[in-house]
């Protein structure tokens, strides 16, 4: 590591504090094995020592955190954020992005390529594995665009990528128009075994669309976006892949009618999966009806009924991951007209909380199938849980989450480590809180504001 | 500052940094945005002050809005709207600075928030703002103190036009109420048509949108969803002809040539829907025509039509226009 490297965010946990660590009474849930019980946690060396549900005794040196009445987890993984490094970095930067992601008790990310440049080189890749490992902030595992420049002309070095370690393909921002190329990618990534993410809008629908198709845009004189763009896409991408058999993954479901097709395509035994983010289950279009362009996303907030259709899916299975699709801009761009402003929304620190009203509070998962969804099944799809990410395994690497399920707080975007503030969630009063993310072993944010948590090792 | 789905939006003074000290005192801020949401008195009450002024040889003495300042700020182009406010503005006695942003600012990296804080801060008293994005009238009056008059903002609303519309409807027919009014052309790109939409059934009038299926949406059935609402208020229908004997007055849009190319307009749109001699005369007698201009002669309108003595009020809509938008800018500036 050099100096070069590191954060220039202030740390979110003491300094110095290393394995090993005691994490004391909290309820231990972890879905790859089963388990959700009282139980403590020993850490020693960046690997889980003991997980047993009984009182363990510490090893001398030992820091203890006291953690009854909080769940501990699995460090959570998040396939879909955008650190906009490398070329704009006043909007985010891996340590700032890192920051934030540690701050919403997250231990791994999945960087989307839509980076200036596009990350469509193994040097490009490279440099993001490395860069995201010397900062010793979350883990950063690059996605690869499947395009060169994500222009879907012509295939990028998806091979090479993998080997330099890009853990899945997409041209996130924008779907891959010809389904010519779209098969020429599936192939290439179901040789390579590696997940495609697909960006689901077919463009030709959408031109000029900023918001959900439907009365409200043409009452406001905004180009309407609809599911149909969506939806068409995924059928022909599943169309498409039932010759390939690829890894293929439906980014950020909007509409109700595209969980049928990703739930028709399950059944069949297809290996197909999709992801929500928080703004798709708790807003609706309504919040676009004032032109505050905090509510502009790619794809558009939808309606009450969608959000009902996509709670169905998570409920039954067929949405297997629930990511933030974290997207930073600059004041100063948000600020812009709803037209001119870019879109989407910043989503890493506010992600647990929002689920949790969501999806706990609403009755549709309870805790432990939440955390699922934010641990072993996004390792799986892109193959971290063959490092042992997303479980709790005694001998596996430890990055571990605490939450506590009953903090009420108010999200508050000016005290957002992210550099950016574009968030439509600010000042919403929530309950949990991540307060404790561990990665590698390492004590790398701690939530505790009356110092009565952490007991640090002699 | 509160705002609201009204387009019409109150606000308590706000203390205003940049004013000398011996400037008149402020008024409240007021500001037209829409016509969607604002209620019939309101609306009568801007068509009856625009009929006095429209009536009145000379101006008032004094001038209500001497010492006040009305910039003019135009990201789009419009020459005829811009003078159209100047004189409105001039004709009460207010100072009229016309600001013609080139394009847009963003491209030299201001934002339109940064803009109108900029000419704001010049001490100017209402700023009327044309703008190619929809929204960015809102934008804009919730980034200053002063007021905003929408002079028309993306495919949103233009409610001085619609004003207009209405009050040359009102002069020639009596009540609005219950007449059937057909608006004609590229609706789903029409801030006309939109707010023509929230004031004529404000008023009490049925709306027939007539286009092609590209470019007249079936939302916009629903586009007035006012409480109390009549059902079935605005109609869509892709064919000109069997409205016509129905029809109390006829609006045709301009039909923008220029978005033909991969877009939704085909060139047989004057065959189809152009208001031609012939289909004139399958108007009842009474039957008005109307146009936003500039009008496109042989496009959507024939030059019988559109000259036409007894029936076209084309010209008379342009000098209801700056009666309209007197009224309009002595509504937001006059002390309340």
């Amino acid at each position: 590591m050099t100096d070069a490297f590191r954060a220039d965010v202030a740390p979110l946990a003491p300094p110095g504090v290393r394995s090993p660590l005691l994490l004391r009474g909290g309820r231990v849930i972890d879905p790859a094995s089963g388990l959700d019980a009282t139980a403590d946690v020993l850490v020693v060396d960046g690997r889980i020592a003991a997980v047993a549900p009984r009182r363990l005794d510490a090893p001398p040196g030992t820091s203890i955190l006291d953690l009854e009445g909080s769940i501990v987890a699995p460090g959570l993984i998040d396939i879909h954020v955008h650190f906009r490094e490398p070329g704009q970095e006043h909007k985010e930067d891996l340590a700032s992005g890192g920051a934030a992601a540690l701050a919403g008790g997250f231990t791994s990310v999945c960087c989307m390529p839509n980076t200036r440049p596009a990350l469509d080189t193994p040097q490009l890749v490279e440099f993001i594995r490395l860069k995201g490992a010397a900062l010793r902030q979350c883990r950063v595992h690059p996605v690869g665009a499947a395009t060169i420049g994500r222009t879907g002309e012509t295939l990028a070095p998806i091979g090479a990528m993998a080997a330099a370690g890009a853990v899945a393909f997409s041209d996130d921002g924008d779907g891959i128009a010809s389904a010519g190329m779209m098969l020429k990618v599936l192939h290439t990534c179901r040789a390579v075994g590696r997940p495609f993410m697909q960006h689901c809008q077919d463009a030709s629908l959408t031109p000029g669309g900023v918001m959900n198709a439907g009365p409200l845009a043409v009452r406001l004189g905004l180009a309407g976006w609809p599911r149909l763009a969506e939806e068409i896409m995924i059928e022909r991408d599943l169309r498409l892949n039932r010759d390939v058999g690829a890894a293929y993954h439906a980014q950020h479901l909007s509409s109700g009618g595209s969980v049928e097709l990703i739930r028709a395509a399950r059944a069949r035994g297809e290996p197909v999966s999709a992801e929500v983010a928080p703004h798709h289950l708790l807003l609706t279009e309504e919040a676009c009806a004032t032109y505050d362009t905090n509510a502009k996303m790619n794809p558009p907030l939808r309606s009450a009924q969608d959000i009902a259709l996509l709670k169905q899916g998570i409920a039954d299975g067929t949405i297997t991951v629930l990511a933030t699709d974290h997207a930073p801009h600059a004041v100063d761009e948000k600020g812009l007209d709803f037209n001119a402003a870019p879109f989407g929304i910043i989503g890493l620190e506010g992600a647990v909380p929002l689920y949790a009203k969501a999806l706990v509070a609403d009755g549709v998962i309870d805790w432990p199938r939440l955390i699922a969804l934010m641990t072993i099944k996004p390792a799986r799809l892109v193959g971290l849980d063959r490092a042992g990410y997303g479980a709790l395994r005694v001998g596996g690497p430890a990055d571990i989450t605490a939450i506590d399920p009953t903090e009420r707080w108010t999200i508050d975007a000016a005290a957002f480590r992210s550099r950016s503030r574009n968030a439509p969630f600010d000042g919403w009063a929530v309950e949990a809180r991540p307060i404790v993310t561990i990665v590698d072993g390492e004590l790398r944010m701690l939530h505790d504001p009356d110092g009565l948590r952490l007991k640090p090792g002699a | 500052m509160k705002t609201s789905r009204s387009g019409t939006v109150d606000h308590p003074p706000r203390e205003h940094r940049t004013s000398a000290p011996d400037a008149p005192p402020r008024a409240p801020k007021r500001d037209l945005l829409d016509l969607a949401g604002m209620d019939p008195a309101e609306i009568t009450a801007l068509l009856d002050a625009a009929a006095r002024h429209a009536a009145a040889a000379t101006g008032d003495d004094p001038p209500p809005l001497a010492g006040r300042v009305v910039a003019n700020l135009f990201f789009e182009d419009s020459t005829r709207t811009r003078c159209s406010f100047s004189i409105a503005a001039q004709r009460l006695g207010a100072a009229v600075v016309d600001l013609f942003e080139e394009g847009s600012s963003i491209r030299k990296g201001e934002t339109l928030a940064d803009t109108a804080r900029s000419i704001e801060a010049m001490g100017v008293d209402a700023i009327v703002v044309r703008h190619a994005a929809s929204g960015a009238a809102h934008l804009l009056a919730r980034a200053v103190a002063c007021g905003v008059i929408n002079a028309g903002d993306g495919r949103h609303a233009h409610p001085t036009q619609a004003l207009l519309d209405l009050l040359a409807l009102r002069e020639r027919l009596g009540a609005i109420s219950g007449r059937r009014v057909a608006i004609v052309g590229d609706i789903g790109n029409s801030r006309v048509a939109r707010s023509a939409v929230h004031g004529l059934v404000a008023m009490g009038a049925e709306v027939i949108l007539i286009g092609p299926p590209t470019l007249v949406p079936r939302s916009f059935e629903s586009l007035v969803d006012r409480p109390g609402g009549r059902p079935g208020a605005v109609g869509v229908a892709h064919a000109l002809d069997p409205e016509l004997p129905t029809l109390d007055a006829i609006m045709m849009l301009r039909v923008q040539l220029e978005r033909q190319a991969g877009s939704a307009i085909s060139n047989d749109f004057h065959q189809l829907y152009g208001l031609t001699a012939e289909r004139m005369r399958k108007l009842p007698g009474h039957a008005i025509v109307m146009h936003p201009g500039p009008i496109n002669r042989g496009v959507e309108i024939d030059s019988e039509a559109a000259d036409h003595p007894g029936r076209s009020v084309i010209l008379r809509q342009v000098a209801l226009g700056v009666a309209v938008r007197m009224a309009v800018l002595e509504w937001a500036l006059r002390d309340a």
